[in-house]
């Protein structure tokens, strides 16, 4: 299974882009899609997804297994599934989030945050390993945007994954939009929480737009990155080093050469430190 | 892990009920505006994501009773009957049971057949693909022995017996149909939905070529299965259906017993 080099940029495939990016193939070193949208058995999803898969590098992302559910009453046919796409497709990279999402039989199909405890770790610790040794492959845990904040608290989110990345192997996808909404939300300093973090375990990196509502800062994944978000992309391309970046776009999609416009400045910012990064 | 447990039951009971939420000022940063307004964030992504899922699955209702109406539905489905999975694609299974309970469809009566249809197209849309075969290989039977045969039908392949002309509805609405945009709601008739290739088909079927094709989807051999149909309808017309079937590519190949197995 191929490896991606550190230096290289995706972005999402999207259905609106699928006929242009097959007929023009533009240079792009990956290219990403949720995961649950191809737990199917066949058909015009699938086909379009192998197609993908012959031209280019892909990346499994998902966002419904809740790794972090006190109760594991959904994710037994969860992981089936995608084991099942994970055989078929071979992705280079596998992610999942530090979050939850259902509870009791129900799911609620958002990203719900954690408190950033010691319990937790040790449950993530126990999920991440499971979810390793069925896939028989390292996996990548994103940092996640939050809403609210627990009272309960024993380090921070980077300092958690950082540590969860120590003890189970897998590996941290750092997502530079999502640690900028939480700092400006909560008033802490993102780059004290790119100094947790250890280089190597950084397997990829996301960068997306937000919107603000009502003084809050939004994850929408919407817009074009920030210039706050490019600077601290600089600076985590500066201290973790270049990793491979996506360019996360899931609403109101631009045309395309808008995706390959950001991916293009992703590189560059990339390129741009990787002379001077730590060896 | 009892203490996790306990916050995520307040927080899922938070999501569910702005009412419920208790305090959450005791286990939340902020005070119980803010966190209140925070909450709000997490209950619409909730919706927005159950209600895209099933505005997705049932693009034709969606169209029929507009995105206003029908996000209202979509609200009080998933209210009734949960998300219950991280696959939103199996978000909608009971939406055709429920359009038929609920009052203000009441006066949509076809709501319910169209809703069959489309999960049915939704099922077939990511159904397996089917295997390549020689049909051939079906004509080169003895005739003694082909009523013997039980079809392989393609994955996702599916009958829907409806009350009212839905399988001319669906196809009305789908993007690139420039004829009459009408309905002949006196017409009852059957739909078939199947794939052809990556592509999802509805055909409409007459009363016997329904029963035909349902019988021999249990399992039933095409004698059978073409008894039961003669029967529904003395006018069934097995070589004609056969035909349409083999070329669409709904039947994807056969098997028969050994000589002599019952």
């Amino acid at each position: 299974m191929k490896t991606l080099s550190d230096m290289v940029v995706g972005i999402g495939l999207r259905q609106p882009h699928y006929r242009e990016v097959f007929e023009h193939r533009p240079a792009l070193g990956f290219l990403e899609v949720h995961s649950e949208n191809f737990f199917l058995d066949g058909g015009a999803s699938m086909h379009a997804l192998e197609r993908a898969r012959a031209a280019y590098p892909i990346s499994l992302h998902g966002v419904g297994l809740s790794l972090g559910s006190a109760d594991d009453a959904l994710a037994q046919r969860h992981l089936a599934k995608l084991k099942r796409l994970v055989d078929r497709i071979e992705p280079a990279l596998v992610s999942e989030h530090l979050s939850w999402s259902g509870l009791g039989g129900q799911h609620f199909n958002d990203l719900l945050p954690l408190p950033h405890t010691h319990e937790v770790l040790a449950l993530l610790v126990q999920r991440v390993d499971r979810v390793q040794n069925l896939l028989k492959r390292r996996i990548l845990v994103e940092n996640v945007s939050a809403y609210v904040q627990y009272r309960e608290r024993d380090m921070s989110e980077t300092a958690l994954l950082d540590e969860l990345a120590r003890r189970s192997g897998c590996g941290i996808l750092l997502d530079v939009n999502n640690l900028y909404v939480n700092a400006v939300n909560f008033g802490f300093d993102p780059i004290a929480c790119l100094d947790e973090l250890t280089p190597a375990a950084i397997g990829e990196m996301h960068l997306a737009g937000h919107t603000e509502v009502d003084s809050c800062l939004i994850d929408t994944h919407g817009a074009r990155v920030s210039d706050a978000v490019w600077a601290l992309y600089e600076a985590a391309c500066r201290r973790l080093g270049p990793k491979p970046t996506l360019i996360e776009w899931d609403t109101d999609l631009p045309a395309l050469e808008v995706l390959l416009g950001e991916a293009a400045t992703a590189g560059a910012v990339a390129a741009r430190t990787a002379e001077v990064c730590c060896g | 892990m009892a203490e996790l447990l306990a916050l995520q039951r307040r927080f899922a009971g938070a999501l569910l009920d702005a009412d419920a939420a208790g305090q959450p000022e005791t286990w939340l940063c902020g005070d119980a505006q803010l966190i209140e307004q925070r909450l709000a964030i997490y209950r619409g992504n909730v919706l927005a994501a159950t209600t895209k899922a099933l505005g997705a699955a049932y693009q034709v209702i969606r169209q029929v009773v507009g995105a206003t109406f029908f996000d209202g539905l979509a609200h009080a489905y998933q209210r009734q009957v949960p998300s219950a999975s991280g696959d939103l694609a199996e978000h909608g299974a009971g939406f055709a049971d429920f359009v038929a309970e609920f009052p203000h469809t009441a006066s949509l009566p076809y709501l319910p057949d169209l809703a069959r249809l489309e999960w049915a197209v939704h099922v077939a849309y990511g159904a397996s693909d089917a295997p390549a075969w020689q049909p051939n290989a079906l004509a080169q039977l003895a005739p003694a022995r082909q009523s013997d045969i039980r079809f392989d039908w393609a994955a996702g392949t599916a009958v829907v017996d409806a009350g009212y002309p839905v399988a001319h509805v669906w196809r009305i609405h789908q993007a690139g149909f420039d004829g009459e945009f009408k309905v002949d709601w006196s017409v009852r008739e059957s739909a078939l939905v199947s794939r052809d290739g990556l592509l999802v088909v509805v055909s409409t079927l007459l009363a016997g070529e329904g029963c035909f094709v349902a019988s021999s989807l249990a399992g039933a051999t095409m004698g059978a299965s073409a008894e039961r149909a003669l029967a529904a309808d003395p006018g069934f017309d097995l070589g004609q259906l056969l035909g349409r079937l083999v070329a669409s590519h709904a039947i994807c190949g056969f098997s028969i017993d050994k000589e002599g197995t019952p």
